[in-house]
């Protein structure tokens, strides 16, 4: 008996100890702020496409997304004739590759941006990060990271991308539509990092309904068996 | 119907030839098991089925994979780019991905719930020793299948996961190097090393059938233990179920009933917040770019806590090969008479210990390292094997509880 409460107190003392460093870590990041995004609503996964292919297309790409797979998924769903205006001169199968060559992009930016396709589940706190970012420039209280590129979420705060639905003193008018700007090519991103995602999740209530069935038929099966044993 | 179906003719021919009957009765009809087996005994059975599962889907992804380095346009690669292409344009290539992906963590779960159980209940003891031991080398093989398999999607933490664990080998005299080379086939990890990882990836699995064989054909050798821990006549009925269709039916019901779990987390987050999938190997692999943390899956996270509790690289490595080794001498350490933890009060309080102890090796693994994580990781590596190390004194202290004369 005393044995056990000798051994119960170190494992007490261990889950403590352990509790407090979990505490400790998890404060040091910035709190971010909330995506307000839905990627089953068509209405904003084309706004959101638009801000892509208006504004990030400039140095980003997303090339695992095609412009035949921007018609071809349900949820975006958009007309060849769309299509072929935003593709210009790219065939239907190419991927959303921005015309900024590396080359040019390492000499304005110093560095290549990285391809979107996957940014949202590539980057820690997923959408809201993304949203955070874009909603994120501020100017450097100790005014060393050039303006434009200090961001509160981005770590170490000095990014190479210039603030790119120019949040940095917008005018508090435009303030309305730059958040819903961020949201929309947010949810777009969120989108396209796993385009069956809204199928997946559909077919998962199916899937989960027929299991749980399943295992009820089986555990009144496994009863109906097992009731002579005792 | 299983009785109809042994009068057909076409089954007596072929039971002519093959001696299907007896193995039918011999292994399931009038294969025993205790009657009084509670629901730790169904996990088993779960990580035969999870086991059927990896290698299934992994046969569908391999169709589909290419395991090469090669860079692609924005910094991925043949390897990356196949993968996105069976998550994007592939029938159903999404479901079977995650399906295995997702598949590798519950393999882990199930089999350390089920090694829980044989330590709680003392299923590794006589004359059950070598089913354990054989469960041993499962575990290892399926430690390093996993970490093949991390390597072929080509991400951030596929590569310096890969990268870290290579250069391991380095630390040790003589043949570290040499070891190295041959693991990466080449001076650091890239496209050879994707290629006979992909192979071993694919070959060890294969091995784990066979060896899980063995580790059944022990088990029917033996028969299984009991939560009591004690000698049963098991061919007495009244002590026994028939494993078909007693244990056949209670297995089917927790399989469906693990998969619920299973499939509610393929469908709503395969990703597991970062536990299953990690956020950085949604990044290609870069060899100029170092991620800010490197850490294994969580699977792995108490054994890299071990090699990390020390200072000097080799020890590290000797402690955690050791911590692995130690258990294929557990069932030789633990001398007691009584097999379970039911009638053991001091060794359940450790084991039980033992169980948080390795969690918090887990946690310390997984966390970004800190003065404090550190001791707590090494506090907690000492209790891992002190733990082992007290167990041939247990008898001489401990007062263990009399035993049932039956179920």
């Amino acid at each position: 008996m005393k044995f056990n409460t000798i051994l119960l107190s170190l494992a007490a003392v261990l889950m403590m100890l352990t509790s407090q460093v979990a505490l400790a870590s998890g404060g040091s990041s910035v709190a971010l702020k909330h995506a307000n995004i839905d990627v089953t609503d068509r209405e904003q996964l084309l706004r959101g496409l638009i801000v892509f292919t208006d504004i990030c297309m400039g140095c980003h790409s997303a090339k695992y997304v095609t412009f035949k797979g921007l018609m071809d998924y349900p949820e975006l769903g958009i007309s060849r004739e769309m299509a072929d205006e935003l593709r210009g001169e790219k065939p239907l199968m190419s991927g959303l590759i921005t015309d900024l060559s590396p080359e040019d992009a390492t000499e304005s930016y110093g560095k290549v941006p990285p391809d979107l396709s996957l940014i949202v589940p590539g980057r820690r706190g997923g959408a809201d990060y993304v949203y955070s970012l874009l909603t994120g420039y501020a100017h450097d209280p100790e005014g060393k990271v050039p303006e434009g590129n200090y961001n509160l979420y981005f770590p170490g705060h000095s990014t190479a991308m210039p603030d790119p639905l120019g949040w940095l003193d917008h005018e508090p008018e435009d303030e309305a539509e730059i958040i819903q700007q961020a949201n929309d090519v947010t949810a777009f991103l969120a989108f396209i990092s796993d385009p069956h995602q809204n199928e997946r999740r559909t077919m998962g209530k199916y899937v989960i309904g027929f299991l749980i069935l399943l295992t009820l038929v089986l555990f009144l099966l496994k009863k109906e068996i097992w009731k002579d044993v005792h | 119907m299983l009785d109809a179906m042994m009068k057909t003719k076409l089954f007596a021919w072929v039971d002519r030839r093959l001696g299907l009957e007896s193995i039918i009765k011999s292994q399931l009809t009038e294969y025993p098991a205790p009657k009084n087996l509670n629901w730790m005994w169904v996990f088993g059975a779960i990580a035969m089925t999870v086991l059927v599962l990896q290698i299934v889907t992994g046969i569908f992804l391999a169709m589909y994979y290419k395991p090469s380095a090669m860079l692609t346009e924005g910094g991925f690669s043949l390897a990356f780019d196949s993968v996105e292409r069976i998550m994007r344009d592939v029938n159903f290539g999404w479901l079977i991905r995650y399906t295995h992906a997702v598949g590798a963590s519950m393999f882990f779960l199930v089999v350390y719930i089920h090694m829980g159980r044989g330590m709680y209940y003392g299923s590794y003891k006589e004359p059950r020793e070598l089913i354990w031991i054989i469960g041993v080398v499962i575990l290892l093989i399926m430690q390093g299948a996993a970490f093949f398999g991390y390597l072929l999607p080509w991400g951030q933490m596929s590569f310096w996961g890969a990268t870290v664990i290579t250069n391991l080998f380095g630390a040790i005299p003589v043949l570290g190097d040499l070891i190295g080379q041959l693991l990466m086939g080449g001076f650091s990890v890239g496209d050879p090393t994707l290629n006979r990882f992909f192979s071993l990836h694919y070959l060890l699995p294969l091995l784990l059938v066979a060896i899980v064989g063995g580790h059944i054909h022990a088990l029917h050798t033996v028969h299984s233990n009991n939560p009591d821990g004690i000698d049963l006549d098991q061919s007495d009925p009244k002590n026994i179920v028939t494993f078909h269709p007693y244990v056949t039916m209670k297995d089917a019901f927790a399989v469906s009933a693990f998969m619920i779990l299973y499939m509610y987390i393929v469908f709503f987050n395969p990703q597991m917040g970062g536990y299953f999938i990690e956020v950085d190997n949604y990044m290609p692999a870069n060899s100029l770019q170092t991620p800010a943390h490197i850490v294994p899956v969580w699977y792995l996270t108490p054994w890299y806590t071990i090699l990390r509790s020390f200072e000097d690289k080799l020890l590290g490595i000797v402690a955690m090969g050791a911590s692995l080794a130690i258990l294929f001498v557990y069932p030789f350490l633990d001398r007691s008479k009584v097999r379970s933890a039911r009638y053991r009060p001091m060794y359940r309080g450790m084991l039980i210990l033992f169980f948080i102890d390795v969690i918090v090796l887990g946690y310390c693994g997984h966390s970004e390292p800190t003065a404090t994580l550190k001791v707590v990781g090494q506090i907690a590596t000492f209790y891992y094997f002190l733990f082992f190390i007290a167990l041939p004194f247990l008898p001489k202290v401990e007062k263990t509880k009399p035993l049932p004369e039956g179920v």
